[in-house]
């Protein structure tokens, strides 16, 4: 696909991707609207919208998991050169709304997943998903079934499996939307602990302004309605760890209120 | 069938009452006690008025524990009870064990490839409705009345549920946990590996249990039409002797036997899958 | 968003002929095994054998007795009537059972001892009390058929959401109103379900029962192919026991959607 756009410097670059669903194998549902986004090196950033506008298909586009009806997605790898995405690869990682884990693995068998599909040695797997584990502060629960950690817990598994898998990307899907609002907030505290020691380009999908806002570089709000279109781009330059009740903070939150009513 | 939810919400608030005579009539092993007094006492009246009358086709309780206890002691047709019990098992898992073999890497199979689907499923849709036991009569044709036969219509009888869970369990696997893989970077061996198989173990497992039922029913049926040994021999021989006693006490074993199978069956798949949950059921 | 997912619409043209070469070659094996006689004739019947018989009996009663269709219709009787006093017992006993602790009570134990005997087991004891007529076949077919049914109707009220219970208590509902209005309607799926494999118990039952006791019927029609020494006339009563049984399965299934067509989604 060739784009008339400068060459990019993002580490990843959405060009005028739309996406268009075949529903019952005659109806198009046009899903995405010629969305381009760039995300940079390390950077933190959220892609911002109400339920069913596009968000969370962006986000599989990128991971590769649906390819675009029109446009492209290019990478940039660790030597610098961007390539386009045509598949999943273990270059970007995904964190799923739903958790996702193997539910026949315990927490341990889980996070070494991506090691060992790479075929590394059961010692170094080990090591390495222990040390993840430990981040996410799992530490005693390794010997645990999914079905015996609460909804927190489960996730901190998916964050640690992804990271485990040291991918130049994470992705994350709506990842705290099944938790309760306390457990969200200390989870969104420990989203910025562990990106702070573990330094990785995030682009982060959510449809809570105040998620956004706690976590994000840059916020790229998305049209409420299908198909998805970006709106505004903010760039929040407040110092992390946040505060909800920064001035600041909560200037762009109204801001983004009111732009949001207009779409709604 | 384990107690459930709805039972629990309904009942765990009324515990702490004090126990009048009322409640104690209405607490469960109560009303069990009961009911097995009445069971039995019924059984045991009825036999008699029965017998009153001078052809017995019932046998009493006592009867049909006599008759037991005289099976374990005295041989029949070279067999002790044990030696029947262990003829009809051995037929069950010898089958049973074929069957599973057989049938759930083609279910597998089935699952997987679409090519494998298009040429096996219609064969398979030909002959599923066709009842294990339509199938005694051509297996003596084709195998004499021998061990042979027996076991042939028990792999008939439990490779259909055996195919149709494993089959079923890899088409109901949650599809993003392929995503998850793919994501990971696995290829299409991975997910087959990390995800279809552990995935449609319960499901298997559960197409074991049918089939294990399913056997014995095989079994029984076989014994009955032609057999020298086993629990359906027994039976055989009750009826031509006229001795209901020795009828029932084999069914009795039969229901022991199959009761056991299936709590065997039950806690190897404890066992072997750790992490499924719990779930009310049959 | 996974509500749009993309709909594969087109099968490869392979996938579609495979199932019709498929079919094609196993009547084809089958033919071929026996005529060449790799398989004796005195084990096996060719097709078109079957297809012959088939035809001669529908209006020749010889050697077994009676024409295929009044030994079809034979079968359906006992098998409705089984099937049907089952459902008749069956259904409302596991219902009262899910809901009423006396019923659960009084009821289970038995259940429980009954239930791990294969209903063939039965078939001698049968004979002594009934002898080889209609309504022994029929207490066979309908202990086959109970089992399931009461397991379903008994889970189907188990899972009646509690929370519904609950509010439906609020309103001041009573136990009987509550079981009628509320634990009936959320179980009929599960007894819906229950009238498949209750009518595939029966069907298997009755062959086994047949087998055993019977001067007519599907099942009588295949033993007396294997005293003959006709495999021609055991495979007829094997396709005919398969079929019948098969059209019996997709009636009982339309009838489930019409009367579901409601409730389920």
């Amino acid at each position: 696909m060739t784009t008339p756009t400068p060459a990019p410097k993002g580490k990843i670059v959405c060009t005028h991707v739309s996406k268009t669903f075949i529903q019952k194998g005659k109806q198009e549902v046009p899903v995405l609207d010629d969305v381009s986004v760039e995300v940079q090196e390390n950077e933190f950033l959220v892609i911002l919208g109400p339920g069913q506008c596009g968000k969370s298909t962006l986000l599989r586009i990128i991971a590769g998991l649906e390819t675009p009806t029109t446009g492209s997605v290019t990478l940039a790898g660790a030597d610098g050169v961007a390539r386009e995405v045509t598949g999943p690869g273990p270059d970007r990682g995904l964190v799923f709304q739903g958790y996702m884990l193997f539910p026949w693995k315990t927490v341990l068998g889980n996070v070494e997943m991506g090691p060992r599909l790479r075929g590394l040695s059961g010692a170094k797997c080990r090591e390495i998903a222990r040390h993840y584990i430990e981040l996410v502060g799992l530490t005693g629960f390794e010997d645990h079934y999914p079905h015996q950690l609460s909804g927190g817990m489960k996730q901190r598994v998916g964050i640690a499996r992804v990271y485990a898998n040291s991918p130049e990307v994470m992705l994350l899907d709506e990842p705290f939307g099944q938790l309760d609002a306390q457990t969200r907030i200390f989870m969104e505290q420990e989203t910025v602990r562990i990106w702070q020691a573990e330094q990785r380009t995030v682009l982060f999908v959510t449809n809570n302004i105040d998620e956004a806002l706690f976590l994000g570089d840059r916020i790229v709000t998305m049209e409420g309605k299908l198909p998805g279109r970006v709106q505004t781009v903010y760039n929040v330059n407040l110092p992390r760890p946040r505060d909800f009740t920064d001035m600041e903070f909560l200037r762009i939150r109204q801001e983004i209120i009111d732009a949001s009513q207009l779409t709604l | 069938m384990s107690s459930s939810i709805a039972n629990e919400t309904t009942c765990s608030f009324t515990d702490r009452r004090p126990w009048t005579l009322r409640r104690v009539l209405k607490t469960r092993p109560f009303l069990y006690a009961v009911s097995l007094f009445c069971f039995f006492y019924g059984w045991d009246f009825l036999a008699r008025s029965l017998g009153a009358e001078g052809s017995s086709s019932l046998a009493r309780p006592l009867e049909v524990l006599a008759a037991l206890v005289d099976l374990w002691d005295n041989e029949l047709a070279e067999l002790k009870l044990l030696g029947h019990i262990w003829a009809s098992t051995q037929r069950v898992l010898i089958g049973f064990s074929i069957a599973a073999v057989l049938a759930v890497p083609i279910g597998l199979a089935m699952a997987l490839n679409r090519t494998v689907n298009a040429i096996v499923k219609p064969l398979f849709d030909l002959l599923k409705p066709m009842p294990p036991i339509s199938w005694i009569s051509i297996s003596i044709l084709w195998f004499g009345i021998d061990e042979t036969s027996k076991v042939f219509i028990i792999v008939i009888g439990t490779f259909v549920p055996c195919l149709l869970n494993a089959y079923n369990g890899v088409r109901l696997v949650e599809p993003e946990l392929y995503d998850v893989i793919r994501m990971l970077g696995g290829n299409r061996r991975d997910e087959i590996l990390h995800v279809c198989f552990p995935a449609s173990f319960p499901a298997i497992f559960a197409g074991l249990q049918i089939s294990m039922s399913s056997a014995w029913t095989c079994v029984l049926a076989a014994e009955l039409v032609s057999a020298r040994s086993g629990l359906g021999y027994i039976i055989v021989q009750g009826m031509n002797l006229s001795d209901p006693a020795m009828v029932m006490g084999g069914m009795a074993v039969i229901a022991v036997v199959a009761y056991g199978t299936t709590l065997l069956l039950t806690a190897l798949e404890r066992h072997l899958c750790p992490w499924k949950r719990k779930i009310a059921g049959l | 968003m996974t509500a749009y997912r993309e709909v594969r619409v087109r099968t490869p043209l392979a996938l579609k002929i495979l199932p019709v070469l498929s079919i094609a070659s196993f009547f084809f094996l089958w033919e071929f095994v026996v005529r060449s006689g790799i398989v004796p004739s005195t084990m096996l019947a060719a097709p078109s054998d079957v297809a012959r018989l088939f035809v001669v009996k529908l209006t020749q009663a010889d050697p077994d007795g009676a024409l295929l269709q009044e030994h079809a219709w034979v079968s359906i009787q006992e098998a409705f009537t089984g099937y049907f006093l089952s459902l008749a017992v069956g259904i409302p006993l596991g219902l009262a059972m899910g809901w009423f602790v006396m019923a659960e009570g009084l009821a289970r134990p038995v259940f429980e001892i009954i239930r791990p005997i294969p209903p063939v087991a039965w078939i001698p004891l049968t004979i002594f009390w009934f002898g080889i007529g209609l309504p022994g076949k029929v207490f066979i077919i309908f202990l086959g058929g109970l089992v399931p049914c009461v397991i379903n109707a008994y889970v189907g009220v188990k899972m009646t959401n509690p929370t519904l219970i609950q509010m439906a208590r609020t309103y001041g509902a009573s136990d009987w109103q509550i079981f009628r209005q509320l634990c009936i309607p959320s179980a009929l799926p599960m007894v819906f379900g229950a009238l498949q494999i209750a009518l595939a118990c029966c069907w298997t039952n009755l062959v086994a029962a047949e087998l055993l006791a019977a001067d007519a019927g599907l099942g009588f029609l295949i033993t007396m192919g294997r005293r003959l020494a006709m495999p021609e006339m055991v495979v007829l009563g094997m396709v005919m026991v398969g079929l019948t049984g098969a059209v019996i399965g997709v009636v009982i299934d339309c009838v489930e959607k019409r009367l579901l067509a409601g409730i389920r989604r």
